[in-house]
């Protein structure tokens, strides 16, 4: 059975349609993402999934229920990570899981059970008498996450679940998402605009952008697509043209160019290429002053399947924003 | 229905502990109205003095008379000021559990203007047993009715402030509503002056606010006597609770997140 299923659903806001007739589909025990610049529609997405919106067209079905005929039933199966912080600051961590708790209906008992598991869990149990005001930002996201989990949910969705976080606790974040399917058998699905983040945690991943998914696959086949790394090669030697066709004829690049003195390559696997490029410089004697790669980012990936760079994209979203301010007032 | 009382017990616990968690706004809470009885009321009183103040003042003195208005303003102020916190809720994102929650929105609202209540309560009582030694003509018997007068006014106004807060969008908005709604409603409820000799559109006005019925029912039963009968004014009280709880509801049931 599947965990999520999504056909045509369509929110508008005003003239803009934040999402457009998205359709797809999430395995139980998947986890799933959903990648793209700001104001794609990510978090719009989610909110009609959690049955925070109600769609304008289209419909979706959660732990096999209709978001539009179920929502109360679906809400008792689903655990939610908001992109903003959701607790409440002046209370402790524990306070904030028992009223999670009790308002999702747990058993006292093993509610108090449950909350030790899973503050022991995110690493918390020590800090679980401090006021969550005192919490660092990681703390508060490991709080959330544990909180979301509370009732045992099927279905986990994190909206952008590192977003401001510092590259250790991001990692430690993913350790976490990772071991919650492995515990639990959760089906987790979150959006994120880090290509990173896509490509560790999700086994399949959707490109969202202007409210509409322009591919959707593994994050392997969405790079392999790309054609893998860009290897940038500094050189003050003439004879760099040669070097660049001589690596492409023996196969090991598909593409290069060579701008000012830098020649860049399209290869499969940069850290293996490398020592051969290093090699073919070698023999032809071309002396390397510096050399980089480069893993494609969003920015590759949504370049290759929009043809826009995230640059030209960033308009939209500045109108997305206004009109959410315009919204607010 | 069980998961319903839950709900509400729960939101009532959350607010009970955010109050006791917050010492300096309860020290806040207790100083304003201290300030008001000590220096408005002991500084009207040296003016007010012999029969003509007490013929002003439904018989008598004017710092007996403020005494129960205080009492009533700092269940007011404490119950609408921690409704329209809701804001907060929003702004922060405590809001958005309760919106994704299963539990029933109408029991959680409910529940967070009972706890608010309780909070106003409770800070209406430390104001009157503060404020005894000043106002020498209370009667201890009447402790319990004003109490939970003290109860129904904070669960109304909590609930204003609730309805309001769901309805304005912006932190900004939260001076405007204290200067244009509470001030006004606060000047207009009899707890500073008698309402009968005011120009006939304030008395209007004075009659279509709840916070006046409290502060009658307040006086009725702390010193005796008041303007109007105690039971119109518990039924016009226990009728803008359910309207204003009603209202606040009806707005979060709808309620979708930004």
């Amino acid at each position: 059975m599947d965990a999520i299923v999504a056909e045509n659903l369509t929110k508008r806001f005003g003239e803009l349609v934040a999402v457009d007739h998205v359709s797809f589909k999430v395995k139980q025990g998947e986890i799933f993402g959903f990648l793209g610049p700001n104001g794609a529609g990510k978090t719009t997405t989610i909110s009609m999934l959690i049955t925070l919106r109600k769609p304008d067209e289209g419909e979706a079905w959660v732990a096999g229920l209709s978001v539009a005929k179920k929502p109360a039933e679906i809400r008792r199966r689903i655990g939610v990570v908001f992109q903003d912080p959701s607790v409440d600051r002046e209370l402790t961590g524990w306070e904030n899981l028992w009223i999670h708790g009790v308002i999702y209906g747990v058993p006292k008992n093993s509610l108090r059970r449950r909350i030790r598991s899973l503050m022991e869990f995110v690493d918390l149990w020590e800090k679980k008498d401090t006021p969550v005001k005192h919490y660092s930002g990681g703390m508060v996201r490991r709080l959330e996450i544990a909180r979301a989990l509370i009732h045992e949910p099927e279905i986990l969705f994190l909206d952008e679940p590192t977003l401001g976080l510092d590259p250790q606790t991001r990692a430690k974040i993913w350790d976490y998402i990772e071991d919650i399917r492995r515990r639990e058998g959760t089906t987790i699905f979150l959006t994120t605009h880090y290509m990173d983040e896509a490509e560790r945690l999700c086994d399949r991943v959707a490109i969202i952008d202007h409210g509409r998914i322009v591919a959707l696959d593994t994050p392997e086949n969405l790079i392999r697509r790309l054609g893998g790394d860009v290897v940038y090669l500094h050189s003050s030697s003439d004879r760099l043209e040669e070097l660049a066709s001589m690596l492409s004829e023996t196969g090991l690049a598909s593409d290069y160019k060579i701008i000012d003195g830098k020649l860049m390559l399209s290869v499969r696997d940069a850290s293996k290429a490398m020592p051969e490029i290093f090699e073919a410089a070698r023999k032809l004697g071309v002396k390397i002053s510096e050399i980089s790669y480069k893993r494609p980012s969003l920015g590759d990936v949504f370049l290759h399947y929009t043809g826009r760079s995230l640059r030209d994209s960033e308009g939209s979203w500045k109108e997305t924003a206004r009109i959410v301010v315009r919204r607010r007032r | 229905m069980s998961e319903a009382v839950d709900a509400f017990n729960i939101m009532v616990y959350r607010q009970l502990k955010r109050f006791v968690r917050a010492k300096s706004r309860l020290f806040g809470s207790i100083v304003n109205p201290l300030i008001w009885m000590v220096f408005f009321g002991l500084g009207w009183s040296s003016l007010f003095k012999g029969s003509m103040a007490k013929a002003l003042f439904g018989g008598y003195s004017y710092l007996d008379f403020l005494a129960p208005g205080v009492v009533m303003m700092t269940v007011f102020m404490g119950g609408f000021i921690s409704g329209v916190t809701v804001l907060w809720d929003k702004e922060f994102g405590f809001l958005k559990e309760l919106l994704v929650a299963p539990a029933s929105r109408t029991a959680g609202m409910a529940g967070r203007a009972f706890g608010d209540a309780l909070v106003a309560t409770i800070q209406g009582a430390l104001i009157l047993a503060a404020i005894i030694p000043l106002a020498r003509d209370i009667n201890p018997g009447g402790i319990p009715v004003t109490l939970a007068a003290a109860l129904l006014t904070g669960f109304a106004f909590t609930s204003l402030g609730i309805t309001i807060a769901l309805k304005i969008s912006s932190m900004e908005g939260f001076h405007i509503i204290v200067n244009f709604i509470m001030m006004p409603l606060l000047f207009l409820s009899g707890a500073f002056f008698p309402i009968d000799p005011l120009p006939e559109w304030m008395k209007v006005l004075a009659y279509l606010n709840p916070l006046t019925y409290s502060v009658d029912l307040a006086r009725i039963s702390m010193l005796g006597s008041g303007s109007m009968n105690p039971l119109i004014d518990t039924v016009v009280l226990a009728a803008s609770s359910l309207i204003l709880i009603g209202s606040a509801a009806l707005l979060f049931r709808e309620a979708t997140i930004d």
